[in-house]
């Protein structure tokens, strides 16, 4: 065998590892763990002491988007970083915030309410399905506010929407991640600002 | 000798200098057109700033940040160079109330804001003494021709033509914050072709039409606010 022939077989066969490679990175679901940070809000505290209560749902929350084939495609999880947005917000509405494991553990922590998140929805929209140049999430919320012992005081429902444009050499992976904490920062202005409009919340914050 | 060396120097420098001339021609096919609308009297102090902010509530579109600190940036330099506060900065200390679906949309909304007491001690410790709104977008249009790239064990090479049309529009809002009134509007529209040859290598001849919108903008607003 040649010098040239050899050059040339160990060139076909860098060649098909490549494409055999990128081939099966192509076929994987691809996880997106969001991260990001939130500030603080600049707004009025209530003088409430709130425990808050984060359910096992919500701490390992994750989407999966399907291809159009029905094949996994995407997988996102966005549990960590709620709960991170929820910390940073809380602290700013209220005097005293404590992060309860248990509806048992808030009855002993004395705090005025329990705050517990839910995840009821989550979307995502890609460049490729809709023919846009943005990517888009939608969440849904369900807000629950109970009384230590665990009486209702109000549930409500909030949206959150997040976009961010298509850019040359930014991944599938950077845009979503972008577009989630535009929609989690839409979550904490309009939570931190509609809170004490709420029906419920406000009568119940005019009987305290 | 060394008459020689000049010589030699002289000679491969000059298609050097007759490309960079060509690609500088071919790639500045832009033009920009800058509109100005006053409806206020404008001035700043030494110790006053202001915030560029991109409007980001359109469905479909939303004025990208890199325009805006591009924008920004021309700003704070040459003469009467203006003290800017980065968009992040400003939007990351006033959160949640300039956020896309809080964020004042007409100089009434800025009012109520102020009277947020929070927002107005923010304002007054950045010292904003406007706030300029930009909304617009870059469009791609008429793209034609094709590029084709092979390669072989002999090496790659590519052959073929591309080209396609950039528009950028882009409009300023000025509010002055002392007076919760829009001082006045400039409207930017830069239009360009690229082209894209490829002869064995693609040689882009890129016109830069956002960045000379940017910097037409920029130029503009600074005298503007600068009460030019």
């Amino acid at each position: 065998m040649t010098k040239l022939e050899q050059y040339i077989g160990r060139y076909i066969r860098q060649v098909a590892a490549l494409i055999l490679a990128s081939t099966l990175t192509a076929c994987g679901v691809s996880n997106v763990v969001i991260d990001g940070s939130f500030p603080t809000p600049n707004i009025s505290k209530l003088p409430l002491t709130v425990a808050v209560l984060y359910d096992d749902a919500l701490r390992q929350f994750s989407y999966m988007e399907y291809s159009e084939t029905g094949q996994e495609e995407i997988n996102i999880e966005s549990g960590q970083s709620h709960i991170q947005l929820f910390n940073a917000v809380l602290p700013a509405m209220f005097d005293n915030v404590i992060e309860v494991q248990s509806q048992a553990e808030a009855v002993s922590s004395g705090a005025d309410a329990v705050f517990i998140p839910v995840i009821e929805e989550f979307q995502l929209a890609l460049p490729s399905k809709t023919r846009l140049d943005v990517y888009e999430i939608w969440i849904k919320y369900n807000m629950r506010l109970e009384s230590a012992e665990g009486d209702y005081i109000a549930d409500w429902v909030l949206t959150s929407y997040g976009k961010t444009p298509t850019e040359t050499f930014r991944s599938n992976e950077a845009a979503i991640n972008e577009a989630a904490i535009v929609a989690l920062r839409d979550l904490a202005s309009s939570f931190s600002l509609s809170f004490s409009q709420v029906p419920e919340v406000r009568d119940w914050l005019n009987s305290q | 000798m060394k008459t020689i060396e000049s010589t030699k120097s002289g000679i491969s420098k000059k298609p050097a200098l007759v490309l960079v001339v060509l690609l500088s021609v071919l790639a500045s096919c832009t033009s920009t057109t800058v509109d100005e609308f006053r409806q206020g009297e404008t001035g700043i102090e030494n110790d006053e700033s202001v915030v560029i902010l991109g409007r980001r509530q359109a469905s479909d579109y939303e004025t990208r940040a890199e325009f805006v600190d591009c924008v920004g940036d021309r700003m704070t330099q040459g003469a009467n160079a203006i003290s800017i506060i980065p968009e992040q900065e400003f939007v990351d200390a006033m959160f949640p109330w300039f956020e896309p679906r809080t964020a004042p949309l007409r100089t009434q909304d800025l009012e109520k804001l102020m009277a947020e007491q929070v927002v107005a001690d923010k304002m007054d410790e950045f010292g904003v003494r406007y706030i300029v709104w930009l909304d617009g977008f870059t469009e791609t249009t008429d793209r034609s021709g094709s590029i084709s790239c092979t390669v072989g064990p002999g090496g790659a090479g590519c052959f073929g033509f591309g080209s396609w049309e950039d528009d950028a529009n882009f409009d300023a809002r000025v509010w002055d914050v002392g007076t919760f009134s829009n001082v006045g509007t400039i409207s930017t529209d830069a239009t360009g072709q690229s082209y894209v040859p490829a002869l064995i290598i693609p040689i882009p001849l890129i016109a830069r039409v956002e960045a000379n919108a940017c910097s037409r903008l920029a130029d503009q607003l600074k005298g503007f606010v600068n009460g030019g």
